[in-house]
């Protein structure tokens, strides 16, 4: 797989983890700080973002995207890192994800 | 086929001090079905909603309404808030069910012993039962919130409103008390208004407040509102409390009932300025059924508050005064607190279904969303002939119309057997 379709991969997998309670998918929400790939361990590294620290859906959304990346092709390891610096604000929210908001 | 994926994978996160599913959904059930008892004996007696507060009928239906419906679902409510909010297990889970386990006894003793008002031994002992349980739970959600890593707002609110839990506990074993043994030396009504505001504007009223700018913005996904409006409504309230109760129970004193009434009506101002803020800076622009019922709730709320310090300095006589009392209570519990507890159920029970029985298929499959395990249309439905009983209900006890206070009383009860559909079907759902 060439990095252009990883990448495309790896995007259209992380679109389809939602948000349990908007139904917002992570991206569009502006979860989604950074996704590094290491090719030498086949690792996809996530750095994600909560809409507050006590998000009580925090741990199924990381879990999630843990199980889907796993399903992409060459992925043999996810890891997860949820940080709060810099914090989310309501700007991350993309177009498509403030018209599914009601905006 | 594989087995099913584990639910939580121990990243650190908030839900993994979450107590058992069932512990919640334990107290949700007691909640339910005392909902359901409350609305059928709402309809047998609806003819006798007439006459001074103090009744068999009244004393009844309204510890049914709180300790068989409110209260429950309340405290259920708190230990999946509670730890996941600020980050904290429960103490113990155990001393939770043991909690539950007496409240039961000691509730059903004390409504059984009100609503066929025997006053035998059996009510003190019932109560007394009932006081313990609360105290247990109060002080075991103390306890918890006092290991919590920071003490934010919504905090101080809940613990504040656990302070008041437990006065309210501790004058109710006394009233019950003293109905079966007179020992007190002063007029029980006075201490039965200090009783009933401790439990009202004291645990409910608080814990509404404090944990709805939690659960505003955390669902609303409103972000950057100034949270001043809310600490000075919690100030107000904290003063305005202290103040109306040494005035109910060292009798009327008008610099100190006026200062009460005041600063709740400044209070409950503060609160409804707080939440128009959170309101304004919501990134959430679509408004479901538990927000519909929510909404309508802080409109009761605001009705009485105000209409709290016009009986007070009123001192309306009978019928006006009587009616207008009832109307205060019917006001302040089902309508206020019951519109609260029906509308966060239609929040909190999707979400412990998705949690613990659709999360682990995140990223496997495609899942339904939280909101999407119970469509709108019978939620919208519920909130109508609710609201629609809750206003004929009003509008028959002032007016001293039972026709239309048992069409409203009907209508209640339907509207508590399509809470408790509405609520199976999501319990039920699996994927």
């Amino acid at each position: 797989m060439s990095d252009e379709e990883l990448t495309a991969a790896l995007a259209a997998a992380l679109h389809e983890v939602l948000d349990p309670e908007t139904g917002v998918n992570l991206i569009d929400l502006g979860l989604i700080y950074d996704v590094l790939w290491d090719p030498a361990s086949h690792t996809v590294e996530v750095t994600m973002t909560l809409t507050s620290a006590a998000c009580p859906a925090g741990d199924a959304m990381v879990e999630g995207i843990k199980r889907r990346l796993l399903q992409v092709p060459d992925v043999a390891q996810v890891e997860v890192r949820v940080t709060f610096d810099p914090p989310w604000t309501p700007g991350r929210i993309s177009p498509a994800g403030r018209t599914q908001l009601g905006w | 086929m594989s087995p099913a994926p584990s639910v939580v994978g121990g990243s650190g996160l908030a839900t993994r001090y979450a107590p058992s599913f069932a512990l919640i959904a334990s107290h949700f059930a007691v909640g339910i079905a005392g909902l359901c008892a409350f609305s059928v004996a709402l309809v047998l007696r609806a003819s006798q909603l007439d006459g001074h507060f103090f009744q068999p009928t009244l004393l009844g239906l309204t510890h049914l309404c709180v300790l068989g419906w409110l209260l429950p679902i309340a405290l259920g409510a708190l230990h999946q808030l509670v730890p996941v909010v600020f980050e904290v297990p429960v103490r113990s889970e155990r001393v939770a069910w043991a909690a539950l386990a007496l409240y039961v006894v000691g509730a059903t003793g004390l409504i059984g012993h009100l609503w066929a008002f025997r006053t035998s031994f059996g009510l003190p002992l019932s109560a007394g039962i009932l006081c313990a349980a609360i105290w247990l739970y109060a002080i075991h959600l103390l306890a918890t919130l006092a290991r919590a890593p920071s003490v934010t707002l919504t905090g101080v609110y809940v613990m504040a409103a656990l302070v008041y839990l437990l006065l309210a506990a501790a004058l109710g074993f006394a009233l019950a008390w003293n109905l079966a043994a007179p020992w007190l030396y002063t007029d029980h009504l006075r201490l039965l208004r200090a009783h009933a505001h401790a439990a009202g504007l004291g645990f409910f009223g608080l814990l509404v407040m404090g944990v709805a700018y939690r659960l505003l913005e955390m669902f609303l996904l409103s972000y950057g509102a100034s949270m001043r409006a809310g600490w000075i409504a919690l100030l107000a309230i904290n003063l305005a409390l202290p103040s109306l109760i040494v005035s109910f129970v060292f009798g009327p004193s008008t610099p100190v009932s006026t200062l009460g009434a005041a600063a709740s009506v400044v209070g409950v101002a503060a609160f409804l300025w707080q939440v128009r803020a959170i309101f304004r800076a919501r990134m959430r622009r679509k408004i479901d059924t538990a927000w519909r019922h929510t909404a309508l709730a802080f409109t009761y709320f605001a009705v009485v508050v105000l209409l709290g310090p016009v009986l007070l300095a009123a001192r309306l006589a009978p019928p006006w005064g009587e009616r207008l009392a009832l109307a205060y209570g019917i006001l302040a519990l089902p309508a206020t607190m019951g519109s609260v507890v029906v509308g966060q159920l239609y929040k909190i029970l999707p979400f412990l279904v998705w949690f613990h029985r659709f999360s682990a298929y995140v990223g496997l499959k495609k899942v339904p969303s939280a909101s999407e395990l119970l469509p709108e249309p019978p939620q919208r439905l519920q909130w109508a002939v609710m609201h629609l009983g809750l206003a004929l209900l009003v509008a028959g006890v002032i007016a001293a119309l039972p026709v239309v206070r048992l069409v409203g009383a009907v209508a209640f009860a339907a509207s508590a057997a399509l809470v408790a559909r509405n609520l199976w079907v999501i319990y039920e759902r699996k994927p």
